[in-house]
């Protein structure tokens, strides 16, 4: 009996102008937003190779231990096509140094050929579903229940021997079989786009990934298929429901994400909830400084300069970087001596020893500092952030969102690893100054005697996180949609048990 | 009869569910927005009026003429718009100052004059809330009344054909057209009810606190908001009534207008411009630009020294070849970034007016112009900004001119007017939103917008004349 009713629900459903037309609108739509998605893809990568060789050119033109260039550079994530998430926006070219524990507070964006150009809003592919979706899931479930009512055939159909909720699966069954043809086909297109482009290559993970994000687009659908059938049931007439169902997706899709977010902004400036961490990092770093004034006061030469006197400070520099609205304080010096005279030369020992006493202080006085910017980064910018997302929520695109975007890897976290992962770096080359001994090195700011050997230097990479933590953490806005498709289910079971025909 | 009809539309629709549901929507997002003006607008204005005290300070600090023209004004504010609430125009994106200082050391003495520079906005960079839609007259113009007009629109004709009723009313001796009309204005009404009502809540509620200065010119500036909204408004009932005329089913009728109002309103806007830079040359990146500038600083320097070596010993010869590099220097600098700004609009530029086969992006480049933001109002003040520059360094030329005893040659302390400068007499940056200039630009994409009405309009006359019921 089953089978029968799915079958002429879905052979009501399939011949009907509602299904040709969102199939092929959705179709186009998703075939041309791939491609420019991909081009775009593209010309980020380009930019992102041509970051990373002048990165590497400018280290091999360096001559001396403090001045390397150990910036770093954020490469695009592939699955940013699908969700792009945070991926094109936060700073792509992240500043480190012995003196700096990175952040995404430290960078810049490298490869921004035109900022005027951010005034056009972009899509990916998952906005194209967040709308066109949700819309067709509406537009087949309005009538579901109301308009057999309205025709008298759900009286006919259910003089039949058959249980109300066997009628309720017929429907919701048939219906989505209806909805995933046009879903998995536009999907099944960008997959085929995407591996017939020569410069993606999709790796096993990312077919997962992208089976994932198939997986929350199924329970978004459902969600919205589930809401229009509520109204359905609950309202007598179609065309009401029509009303409502409309009424309702306007708000979901498109007033609720935008006017949530401006009810909850913090009152407080985010320089004045910075101010006591601010003080205590510059106390932090008042504090080297006062170290290093001693050691130089201490100093068997006296009244020199904090480079000793050598060369007379040429190829020098030493700067105090400081930013309150981001926290950023650090300390600064690169020196690269080319030529140095003789008389130089019984001061060259005195030197080697205070960078070999300075620089792992700066190295502490910047990690000590790291513990309070990271604590009080974490409560002024991450818990807004990760608040607000959870307002977001409240709205089943907001879920479908997060969800997908867990699974490209563009969300919060997902960018996070990266950072993560640019501290991990700073680390490896300050071990590997540290086996050198670089610090106590002529080499550290002299290169009179030949210049550093770079073949050795730690190189950075960065192995976007594995598909296991992508589905962690997209697993609770799948359960969410989950639970939110079970108990919309129930109600409607229930409402349409107890109602008239 | 054409106010019979429309009457009866109007009378049925202000009891209808859509009427009050749009009532509510309509009531509370213009509440909103009226809320986040409030109080964001006077922290903005405050904003912009210390920071060009600063700069006017520092400048007004300056004495001598030599150091008046080297130093330059400092940084040149772009003056909020207290129309914000109307349309924000990705105002975020456009950075709000110009920098005006000088920048390049010829030799160890020489240093060229203040240049222009535009400074790039990236306001994301460091942004990890989620992206949203600022909710403004735009926004709710744009896409949500859009919407609620397809709502109320698609069943107006197949709806009446459906139940029977169109040929009642046909039967009696009005003519097509006039039913039409009826039809036309009676959704007009009803929806232009709701909204107009809750524009004046809007209105009211900024108007009573006081903190937000309109100006003289904002009645105009509303009013013609106002009818821009209203023309779009009448763009999307013609839509309506075109595509509900043509097909026999209201739910048909409703998928097509959804589908295309997906396509134009949303997906258009966002697609197209990509699509159009990528066919425009892209602009020199940062990268280059620093490149290119720190070679032509490069060879000028080169030039220079062996210049000012043939002529040691001529404390004559030197003066005018200081002045000759300290101009080249100048020009040279700001030539350079006029050139990158240039390249960067033109891009933006094509892909602005490529994306207007969208109607929402008609209105909303409409609703910037004259809420005096975004795009055009930014030309408008960089415009403003060259005025000023070529006004200032005349200031100069004209006190250095004024002064018998000096030499005249700009550029050297020693060439130049060595009397103090009064402080007040030194012009002052100040940027103006301007009526005049808004209309020219305007009148295209007026044009488009009523063109587009008029097809759709004349469409929907064609189909309900030749339609048989």
């Amino acid at each position: 009996m089953l089978s029968t009713l799915i079958s002429r629900e879905l052979l009501d459903n399939l011949m009907t102008f509602r299904f040709v037309a969102t199939f092929i609108i959705m179709l186009l739509l998703v075939v041309t937003s791939t491609s420019v998605l991909i081009n775009d893809y593209d010309r980020r990568l380009a930019s992102y190779n041509a970051a990373v060789k002048s990165n590497h050119e400018r280290l091999q033109e360096r001559k001396t231990y403090s001045s390397a260039n150990w910036d770093v550079v954020r490469p695009p994530n592939l699955m940013s096509i699908f969700n792009v998430g945070l991926d094109k926006r936060l700073s792509n070219e992240i500043f480190s140094s012995w003196g700096l524990v990175p952040t995404l507070w430290d960078g810049q964006l490298h490869g921004s050929t035109n900022p005027l150009l951010n005034l056009f809003t972009s899509i990916d592919i998952v906005f194209i579903f967040e709308v066109i979706l949700s819309l067709m899931a509406l537009i087949f479930a309005y009538d579901a229940l109301a308009g057999e009512r309205e025709r008298g055939t759900l009286r006919l159909v259910l003089t039949n021997p058959v249980s109300r909720a066997k009628i309720l699966l017929a429907k919701y069954i048939s219906a989505m079989i209806c909805l995933l043809v046009p879903l998995l086909i536009s999907l099944l297109f960008v997959v085929i786009m995407l591996m017939s482009s020569t410069i993606v290559s999709l790796k096993v993970d990312d077919f997962l990934r992208i089976g994932g994000i198939v997986l929350s687009s199924i329970a978004y659908l459902s969600v919205f298929y589930l809401i229009g059938m509520l109204i359905s049931v609950v309202t007598r007439r179609t065309s009401t429901a029509l009303m409502l169902a409309m009424f309702f997706w306007g708000f979901l899709v498109l007033v609720y994400p935008n006017v949530i977010l401006v009810a909850f902004t913090s009152a407080q400036s985010s320089e004045e909830r910075l101010t006591p961490a601010f003080n205590q990092i510059e106390q932090i770093w008042e504090e080297f400084d006062r170290e290093r004034k001693d050691y130089l006061a201490n100093d068997p030469i006296p009244g020199e300069d904090s480079h000793l006197g050598v060369a007379g400070g040429s190829g020098f520099f030493e700067i105090w970087y400081k930013q309150k609205s981001t926290l950023l304080y650090t300390y600064i010096t690169a020196s690269h001596v080319d030529r140095l005279d003789d008389e130089f030369e019984p001061q060259v020992p005195h030197v080697q020893d205070y960078y070999r006493s300075i620089v792992p202080k700066t190295i502490d006085a910047a990690e000590r500092a790291w513990l309070v910017r990271k604590q009080a980064l974490e409560s002024v910018f991450f818990r807004p952030a990760i608040v607000d997302r959870i307002f977001l929520r409240l709205s089943p695109v907001g879920m479908y969102d997060a969800a997908t975007q867990a699974w490209a890897g563009t969300d919060l976290f997902g960018l996070r690893d990266f950072y993560e992962a640019t501290r991990k770096y700073r680390r490896t080359v300050i071990d590997y100054l540290y086996d050198k001994d670089a610090f106590g090195d002529r080499q550290w700011f002299s290169a009179d005697k030949g210049s550093v050997k770079w073949d050795t230097f730690p190189q950075f990479s960065f192995q976007s996180s594995s598909v296991h933590i992508n589905a962690k953490r997209a697993l609770p806005d799948l359960m969410l949609m989950l639970m939110m498709n079970l108990i919309l289910f129930l109600i409607i079971f229930l409402v349409f048990q107890r109602s008239e025909v | 009869m054409i106010w019979h009809i429309t009457k009866r539309e109007l009378y049925d629709n202000l009891n209808s569910l859509r009427f009050a549901l749009t009532t509510v929507l309509l009531f509370v997002l213009m509440l909103i927005n009226a809320i986040i003006h409030v109080q964001e607008h006077p922290e903005r204005m405050k904003k912009y009026r210390d920071a060009t005290t600063a700069s006017v300070n520092t400048l007004r600090s300056r004495t001598d003429l030599f150091s008046v023209a080297q130093e330059g004004p400092g940084n040149l504010y772009k003056k909020p718009s207290p129309f914000y609430f109307c349309e924000e125009g990705g105002d975020i994106f456009l950075t709000n100052y110009v920098y005006g200082a000088t920048t390049v050391q010829i030799d160890n003495n020489l240093r060229a004059f203040w240049s222009l520079y535009y400074p790039g906005a990236f306001p994301n960079v460091f942004n990890i809330r989620p992206d949203t839609v600022k909710v403004d007259w735009g926004f709710v113009i744009g896409y949500v009344l859009s919407l609620i007009t397809i709502l109320f629109t698609f069943d107006s004709i197949s709806g009446e054909r459906e139940r029977g009723t169109l040929r009642l009313m046909l039967s009696n001796s009005v003519p097509r057209h006039t039913v039409l009309m009826g039809k036309f204005l009676g959704a007009l009404a009803s929806i232009s009810v709701p909204f107009t009502l809750a524009i004046l809540m809007n209105l009211s509620v900024i108007y009573v606190s006081k903190d937000v200065d309109l100006g003289a010119d904002a009645w105009i500036r509303l009013v013609i908001i106002f009818s821009i909204a209203i023309l779009y408004l009448c763009l999307f009932i013609a839509l309506g009534l075109l595509v509900s005329s043509s097909v026999q089913n209201s739910v048909t009728s409703l998928v097509i207008l959804l589908l295309t109002w997906c396509v134009f309103v949303i997906f258009i806007p966002s697609t197209v411009p990509s699509i159009a830079s990528g066919f425009s040359t892209n602009p020199m990146t940062y990268d280059e630009y620093f490149k290119r500038r720190h070679q032509n600083i490069k060879e000028l320097k080169e030039e220079y020294v062996t210049l000012s070596q043939e002529t040691r010993g001529f404390p004559d010869k030197k003066i005018q070849i200081d002045s000759e590099y300290v101009a080249k220097g100048t020009e040279q600098e700001e030539r350079l970034s006029q050139e990158h700004l240039m390249q960067q609009i033109a891009q933006v530029q094509l892909a602005r007016s490529v994306t207007r086969i969208s109607p929402v992006t008609l209105m909303q480049h409409l609703l910037e112009v004259f809420a005096g933001t975004g795009f055009e109002r930014h030309q408008q003040f960089l415009e403003n900004v060259q005025h000023y520059t070529s006004e200032y360094r005349e200031f100069i030329i004209d006190m250095d001119r004024a002064d018998p005893d000096s030499l005249h040659i700009i550029g050297v302390r020693e060439g130049m007017s060595q009397q103090p400068v009064n402080p007040e007499s030194i012009p002052i940056f100040e940027d103006k939103l301007s009526l005049s200039r808004d209309f020219n630009a305007t009148a295209i994409a007026l044009f488009l917008l009523i063109l587009f009405f008029v097809v759709l309009m004349s469409g929907a006359y064609l189909r309900f004349i030749s339609i048989e019921i």
